[in-house]
C-alpha cells in the first residue's frame, strides 16, 4: 500500500506556500464554498467526514463545532493549536511550515461555522520558522480579502493572530493553551464535567473552539469535496488519513500520511524499513503506551490500536530497534514528565519525580525486585488524579513498558546493569 | 571551566520596590510594538507572553527583575504576577546567558540517535557543561526535552533556527560559523518572535510612527508607556 495524500496532496508544488499557487490548486474555493452554505451545513458537512481531532484524543471535531451556541451574545474564539511538544511528532511542523495556506483556510472556515470573528493560533517559542512561514501566508491573506473585515463580501468578519508560545510542553493542552494566551501561566483548568467545555466557557469564559493545526489542515478539502468523501477513506469509526511522524531507528524518518486502518507493519516499510532488529513501537508519541515487536500485527486506526492497548494519539510513531535498553529509555521519558509536570496537582508534580529517583536508583545499580511494584504504584497513584492528562501520560507509557519488558527490569535490577549489552551509554543521563 | 558562570550559582537577583515607578528602558519601536499587540487581546494582561519577548530583546537577552517591572508597569499588573508567568516559561531567560544559545535535544528519538554524543561533544568542545556559559560569554549551552524535529534527529536549536541530522563535524563547522555571525543570536529569536506576532499593516504602521516621532523630537528615543 502507498501513501494516500490528502493534507500532503500539493505539499511538493514548488511555491506552494503562495497564495498566487495555492489558489492555482483550487486554495480558498472551500472557503468560497462555505460562505455560500449556511453555518448548519458547514457543520453538518464535517459531522459527516467523520472527522476526530488530530491532536491525540480523536475526539469527534463536529460535536465541538456544533458545541457552540448559535447566537452572538458573547464573542466567541477559534484556538489553533500549534503548540507541537508531543515527543516524536513533528507533523505540524511540516504542514505549517510547507502548507500555511490550507491551515489558514480551515482556520477561517471554523471561524464561519462557530460565529467567531478572532482566532489565535498558538506556535510554540521554538517553531519561528514555521511562525515566519504563517506569518508571510497570513499577510498575504489579508492582502487578498480572505482575512479581516468583510471577507470577500460576505459580511463576515474574521481577524487571525499569531500567539507564540515560550517554552512549555504543558500548554499543548487545551485549557493551560487558554490560561496562556491569556497571560498566565499555563496551567490546566477544572474540566468536564466538573466545569463547563470550552465551547462553552473557554477563553476568558466565552465560547471557545479548540482544535489542532492537523484537525483544520483537513476542512478544505472535505468542504471541497464533502463530508461523505473523506468518510469514504479509512475505517467506519477512523475516517480519512492520518500523517505519522516516523522518527527513530528506520532508514527514511519522516511524515508519512496513510489510510486509516493501514496496517502498522507497512508503514514501517514505508519510512525504509528497520535499522536492525526492531523491539518496540511507540506509535503515538511518548504519551502512549509502547508495543512490543510481538504485538505490531495490527493496524493503525484509533480502534484497532485501542484494542492492541496502546493509543493512536498525536502520530508521534518511534521505531526502536534491539539497542535501546527500555529502562534506560523509560528512565528519560519519566525524566521528561517530571521536567513538564507544571506543578499543580500534587499525583503529578510528586510522581513524576518519585519515578525518576526510583529509575536512577535501578540504573546507578541500587534497585530493589520491588521497585518494579513501587513504579506500578506510583503510576495508579499519578492515573486519573490530576487535572489534565499530563498525569496520565507520564504513567502509561511507565506501565506498559514493565507489563512488555518485565524481565528487563528484573535483569537491570538483578545484575545492576543492563541486559542490552549493545547499549551505549547514550540513553543514561537527562535531567 | 572554574571561570565559567554556572547558571545556578548567579546572584540571587535584588528586591524591586513596587511603590517606586520603575526606570523604563523600552526603545520607542517596543513601545510601539506592545502597544499593536495589545490590541489583538480584549484585556492588556494578555500581552504577557509577548511583553515578556519584547523585554527580553530590549534588556539584552535576559529578563533582570528591572525588566519584569517595566512589564508589570506597562501592562498594569503587579512584579508578582508577571515574574510567576517568565518563570514558568523555559524560554524566558531569568539569569544572563551567552550572545548564542545552543540548545541540545536529547529528548527520545534523539536520545537513541545520537542527541547525547552531540551534548558531550559541545560540552568537550567548549570546555563547558550544559547549563553554563562560556568564560567569553558567546555561548551557553543548553539540554532541552523534545524539539519536535525527531525526523532530522539528533537536533539542536540555535536561536531562531533548528539544525538537524548533526555529526561531531557538523557540529564543529556550525560553531565556527556562529562565532563570526550576528545570526542566530538570542535577542534575534526573541525579535523574530516579537515581529510573527504583528501583522504587515501593523509593522509598516509602526514604521510610519517612528518616523514621525523622530522628525517630531529630532531623533529622541522615547520613553513613554
Amino acid at each position: 500500500m502507498a501513501e494516500l495524500k490528502v493534507l500532503f496532496k500539493d505539499i511538493d508544488v514548488p511555491g506552494i506556500q503562495t497564495l498566487e499557487v495555492y489558489e492555482q490548486h483550487g486554495g480558498y474555493s472551500a472557503l468560497r464554498k462555505a460562505l455560500g452554505m449556511t453555518r448548519q451545513q458547514v457543520i453538518d458537512e464535517v459531522k459527516a467526514s467523520g472527522l476526530r481531532g488530530r491532536g491525540g484524543a480523536g475526539f469527534p471535531a463536529w460535536i465541538k463545532w456544533n458545541g457552540i451556541p448559535k447566537d452572538e451574545s458573547q464573542p466567541h474564539y477559534v484556538q489553533c493549536n500549534a503548540d507541537e511538544g508531543e515527543p516524536g511528532t513533528f507533523k505540524d511542523r511540516e504542514l505549517m511550515l510547507r502548507h500555511p495556506h490550507q491551515l489558514i483556510e480551515g482556520i477561517i472556515i471554523a471561524g464561519y461555522a462557530t460565529l467567531s470573528k478572532v482566532g489565535y493560533i498558538y506556535i510554540r517559542g521554538e517553531y519561528t520558522e514555521p511562525a515566519r512561514v504563517m506569518r508571510r501566508a497570513i499577510d498575504e491573506a489579508y492582502r487578498a480579502g480572505y482575512l479581516g473585515k468583510n471577507i470577500l463580501g460576505s459580511g463576515v468578519d474574521f481577524d487571525l493572530y499569531i500567539h507564540m508560545g515560550a517554552g512549555s510542553y504543558e500548554c499543548g493542552e487545551e485549557s493551560a493553551m487558554m490560561s496562556s494566551i491569556m497571560g498566565e501561566r499555563g496551567q490546566p483548568r477544572l474540566k468536564f464535567p466538573h466545569a463547563p467545555l470550552p465551547t462553552i466557557a473557554g477563553l476568558w469564559n466565552c465560547p471557545t473552539l479548540i482544535n489542532n493545526v492537523e484537525t483544520l489542515s483537513c476542512v478544505p478539502a472535505i468542504i471541497r469535496n464533502g463530508g461523505a468523501w473523506y468518510a469514504s477513506m479509512g475505517t467506519e469509526k477512523s475516517t480519512g488519513t492520518k500523517i505519522f511522524s516516523v522518527s527513530g531507528h528506520v532508514n527514511k524518518p519522516g511524515n508519512y500520511e496513510v489510510e486509516m486502518g493501514t496496517p502498522l507493519m507497512e508503514l514501517l516499510e514505508l519510512a525504509g524499513g528497520v535499522k536492525g532488529k526492531l523491539k518496540a513501537v511507540i506509535p503515538g508519541g511518548s504519551s502512549v503506551p509502547i508495543l512490543p515487536a510481538d504485538k505490531c500485527d495490527v493496524n493503525l486506526d484509533y480502534e484497532s490500536l485501542q484494542a492492541a492497548g496502546t493509543m493512536l494519539g498525536s502520530g508521534g510513531f518511534m521505531v526502536l530497534n534491539d539497542t535501546v535498553c527500555i529502562v534506560k529509555f523509560m528512565r528519560r521519558t519519566a525524566a521528561f514528565y517530571a521536567h513538564e509536570s507544571c506543578g499543580k496537582c500534587t499525583p503529578c508534580r510528586e510522581g513524576t519525580r518519585w519515578m525518576v529517583k526510583i529509575f536512577d536508583r535501578i540504573l546507578a545499580g541500587g534497585g530493589r525486585m520491588e521497585d518494579i511494584d513501587l513504579l506500578l504504584d506510583i503510576c495508579d497513584q499519578i492515573d486519573g488524579r490530576s487535572y489534565c492528562a499530563l498525569g496520565d501520560a507520564a504513567a502509561w507509557p511507565i506501565r506498559a513498558s514493565i507489563k512488555h519488558f518485565r524481565h528487563e527490569y528484573e535483569y537491570f535490577i538483578k545484575h545492576g546493569h543492563s541486559m542490552v549489552e549493545a547499549q551505549a551509554e547514550h540513553s543514561v543521563g537527562g535531567r | 571551566m572554574s571561570e565559567a558562570i554556572r547558571l545556578s550559582e548567579y546572584p540571587r537577583a535584588k528586591r524591586i520596590d513596587e511603590r517606586q515607578p520603575p526606570e523604563l528602558r523600552f526603545s520607542e519601536r517596543a513601545v510601539q510594538e506592545l502597544e499593536r499587540i495589545k490590541r489583538h487581546y480584549p484585556n492588556k494582561r494578555a500581552a504577557m507572553l509577548p511583553a515578556l519577548w519584547i523585554a527580553q530583546r530590549e534588556y539584552g537577552g535576559h529578563l533582570p527583575p528591572e525588566a519584569l517591572m517595566e512589564v508589570a508597569y506597562r501592562l498594569g499588573t503587579s512584579y508578582a504576577v508577571v515574574e510567576g508567568v517568565a518563570t514558568f516559561y523555559t524560554m524566558y531567560n531569568k539569569r544572563p546567558v551567552g550572545r548564542v544559545m545552543l540548545e541540545v535535544c536529547t529528548n527520545l528519538t534523539c536520545s537513541i540517535c545520537g542527541g547525547y554524543e552531540i551534548l558531550r561533544h559541545l560540552e568537550e568542545k567548549l570546555g563547558i557543561r550544559a547549563g553554563e556559559t562560556t568564560p567569553d560569554g558567546q555561548f551557553t549551552l543548553v539540554e532541552v526535552e523534545c524539539l519536535n524535529d525527531c525526523g532530522n534527529a539528533p537536533v539542536m536549536q540555535v536561536g531562531n533556527r533548528y539544525f538537524g541530522r548533526l555529526t561531531p563535524e557538523k557540529v564543529d563547522a556550525l560553531l565556527e560559523e556562529l562565532k563570526n555571525s550576528e545570526e542566530h543570536t538570542v535577542v534575534q529569536l526573541a525579535d523574530t518572535i516579537v515581529q510573527c506576532h504583528l501583522s504587515e499593516s501593523e509593522r509598516q504602521d509602526i514604521e510610519r510612527a517612528l518616523a514621525k516621532a523622530q522628525a517630531g523630537s529630532g531623533g529622541q528615543d522615547g520613553q513613554n508607556g
